[in-house]
């Protein structure tokens, strides 16, 4: 699915976020235009109101004497107007309104906002009205719009106090004057140019908004996709290393980046499944190839066995060599299948207490019939000492070293085994007076499958160290080589006595 | 024809040795790397089976020494498999290259290919006259019918007849059909001539008298 990609997601995330602000910004465009526009409209619906109320007492009929700003409404008190009477012909006459040439041009049809307005008398008949004005005014109740701007405000203050309405409906809009005692003069327009105008305005915005958003996701795509690459070229290289190609690594110039960390990171990772792999593949190959020579032999023999008849004493050659090939197989299968339970960690370790210098004793005993066939003298310097652990598996680890240390030791030469307690763990050592290991091989002696002298004749099949190495690490211990050429190796072996 | 097996595990080496000495093949066997070069470099052998690991001195190194004095074809022998192992192989010098375990009869036919192409012959069937040897299945017919011939009077002929036209002198025959362990009485070779001869004709092998022996 596209969108579970994380560039759609992304995009589509930018894509509303903006939208959201191209949005909330035009909405307040407009709306500050629409208020810009109706506040003119309103002081100039305010001008022309207070500009009728003003024009009113000059302009008023007989009778009616300057008494004040509002002296032509006032004069008439509440209740003096009867009820079917208009207050008008309490005004005395037709209540016209005498407007200067300059006040009717503010009411001039030829505008395009066709100011109008309308005279109501206190009992809210139309006294009367501009020619354009429509047939009535807008119901009070139709929304107040519009509060005018301050500077407006004052321009009202010469008079009392006036309750503004403005009232807008459709396209038109009224504002209504009340007078104190009663009447109100409505003044009114149409809006259609601003309404156009403001429509202007929205499809200006909508269309400026579309180009914005538009872009906006175009960059947002590219941004995207540069953000994204990083990630297609891990993604690419890791899906090269799990086809098997391990020595892939991620290229990154910029590795500042947390996505240059996270490559950094991963290639680290990759080089260490690398060497890792690399190394299983040894051992894979390593192994493979000891089962290859006593298979070799075995397949040798038998064939040249069987391709003629043989006497008696040569079948049973045949099947000696056959015999030492295959138990030579049975002791690499262990070994391998030892070390590949503790790998594993299959190979659980006994957790009891013992006595080391007893189990050091009775290794001791077991090589002694190698020792003497080699001529070598075992030196054992132990004192009791508890430990706790398997103490077959340490027992396996102190006879393969000790073979190790007959085997590899001179002629009347010497081994020596002793123990002591150091820093609450059992220190063993089982030093040669052989011939002593190379000091490039040394480092080795403890990797699987290597022998110092690479050759098959001495038996072993470079297993035995790494074996030790393993049980001994199952018991937290150490375990350590040191050497020197003609005066013989030492191993120490460090276990924890807790 | 004789051959020298460097191979440090006893019990392969033995088989191996009884089994192409039992081919007809003179046999000498070394256990170490230093021995077999020396071998090697002192005997003029037919073919070389070469272990690759060996104590001491391994079978790249013998193989590099002997390539600076010999052109004796060595087949390598290893348990080591991989592709870069063959190439350093081939590189060296070694003619062929034989990954352990193998069948007997594919070293065997390795053998005598690599022998075959060291003589520059592309066939296993050698026709010199009415005689046809057929070095694969090691058998000789005169005008199509098989002559019983032992396996030490086969490497004598097919040795001459590799060499046709050559005076083989009796040291070299010496060297190439008996190996270090064979008791060589040094009238054997007569013997052996004088039943070749009695099985092919007289005049198939000619004697030139004080240099050694020829197939015209």
């Amino acid at each position: 699915m596209i969108f579970n990609s994380i560039r759609a997601r992304l995009q589509i995330w930018y894509g509303l976020i903006l939208l959201v602000i191209l949005a909330g910004f035009g909405i307040t465009a407009y709306a500050l235009e629409r208020g810009h526009l109706l506040g003119r409209i309103n002081s100039e619906l305010e001008r022309r109101a207070n500009f009728l109320a003003n024009s009113l007492h000059p302009n008023h009929g007989p009778g009616r004497g300057p008494e004040g700003d509002d002296a032509p409404l006032d004069r008439p008190p509440p209740g003096d107007f009867p009820e079917d009477g208009p207050p008008e012909n309490r005004l005395g006459g037709p209540p016209r309104l005498h407007l200067a040439p300059q006040a009717a041009g503010l009411f001039d049809a030829g505008d395009p906002n066709n100011f109008y307005f309308l005279m109501f008398s206190h009992d809210g008949r139309i006294v009367q009205r501009s020619t354009n004005a429509p047939a009535e005014a807008l119901s009070t109740a139709d929304r107040i719009v519009h509060q005018p701007p301050p500077e407006d405000r004052r321009a009202g203050e010469n008079h009392a106090v006036h309750p503004r309405n403005f009232a807008i409906k459709g396209d038109r809009i009224e504002y209504k004057l009340e007078m104190p005692l009663g009447g109100a003069f409505v003044v009114g327009c149409s809006l259609a140019p601003e309404l156009l105008g403001l429509r202007m305005v929205a499809v200006k915005l909508t269309v400026a908004g579309g180009v914005i958003l538009l872009l906006g996701l175009g960059g947002g795509w590219w941004l995207a996709s540069r953000a994204i690459r990083p990630i297609e070229d891990i993604s690419a290289t890791a899906s090269k290393i799990s086809a098997g190609d391990l020595a892939q690594r991620i290229s990154l110039a910029d590795t500042e980046s947390e996505l240059g960390r996270l490559a950094t990171v991963l290639n680290s990772t990759f080089a260490r499944l690398e060497s890792a792999f690399a190394q299983q593949q040894q051992f894979t190959s390593d192994a493979a190839h000891e089962l290859r020579t006593p298979v070799t032999v075995i397949l040798t023999q038998t064939q040249l066995s069987l391709s003629r008849e043989r006497s008696p004493a040569e079948y049973r050659q045949t099947l000696e060599t056959c015999q030492r090939a295959a138990q030579r197989m049975r002791r690499l299968i262990e070994s391998l299948l030892a070390l590949a339970r503790l790998d594993a960690g299959q190979e659980t370790m006994k957790r009891l207490k013992f006595d080391l210098a007893t189990v050091i004793r009775d290794c001791a005993d077991l090589v002694q019939p190698l020792a003497a066939d080699r001529e070598v003298t075992v030196l054992l310097e132990v004192q009791p000492l508890e430990c706790t652990g398997d103490s077959e598996r340490i027992a396996q680890v102190l006879t393969n070293l000790l073979t190790n240390a007959i085997h590899y030791n001179r002629p009347q030469g010497k081994v020596r085994v002793s123990t002591e307690l150091q820093n609450g763990s059992a220190v063993i050592t089982v030093r040669d007076t052989g011939l002593g290991i190379a000091a490039e091989d040394l480092p080795r002696v403890f990797e699987r499958f290597y022998r110092s002298d690479k050759s098959r004749t001495s038996g072993g099949h470079g297993l035995g160290l790494s074996i030790c190495q393993a049980i001994i690490t199952a018991h937290g211990g150490t375990m350590e080589v040191a050497s020197e050429a003609g005066v013989g190796t030492s191993f120490t072996v460090r276990l924890p006595v807790g | 024809m004789r051959l020298l097996i460097v191979e440090d595990e006893p019990d392969l080496l033995a088989s191996m040795a009884q089994a192409l000495r039992e081919e007809g093949y003179a046999v000498d066997t070394a256990a170490e790397g230093e021995d077999g070069l020396f071998k090697a470099e002192s005997v003029d052998y037919d073919a070389i089976i070469l272990d690759v690991m060996l104590p001491q001195m391994d079978g790249w190194t013998v193989l590099k020494n002997l390539r600076r004095a010999k052109k004796t074809p060595v087949l390598m022998l290893t348990a080591r498999d991989q592709s870069r192992d063959r190439v350093k192989g081939l590189d060296t010098g070694a003619d062929d290259y034989v990954v352990k375990p193998f069948d007997l009869p594919e070293l065997f036919a390795r053998l005598r290919a690599l022998i075959r192409r060291s003589a520059n012959r592309t066939t296993n069937q050698l026709e010199i006259g009415r005689v046809v040897i057929d070095t694969a299945a090691r058998t000789v017919t005169l005008d199509t019918k098989p002559v019983e011939i032992t396996a030490r009077e086969y490497a004598l002929l097919e040795y001459l007849a590799l060499h046709r036209g050559e005076v083989v002198t009796r040291a070299t025959l010496y060297e190439h059909l008996f190996g270090d362990d064979d008791d060589t009485l040094s009238n054997l070779l007569d013997v052996h001539v004088s039943n070749l001869r009695k099985k092919l004709g007289h005049e198939f092998i000619s004697t030139r008298r004080g240099h050694g022996y020829c197939i015209e």
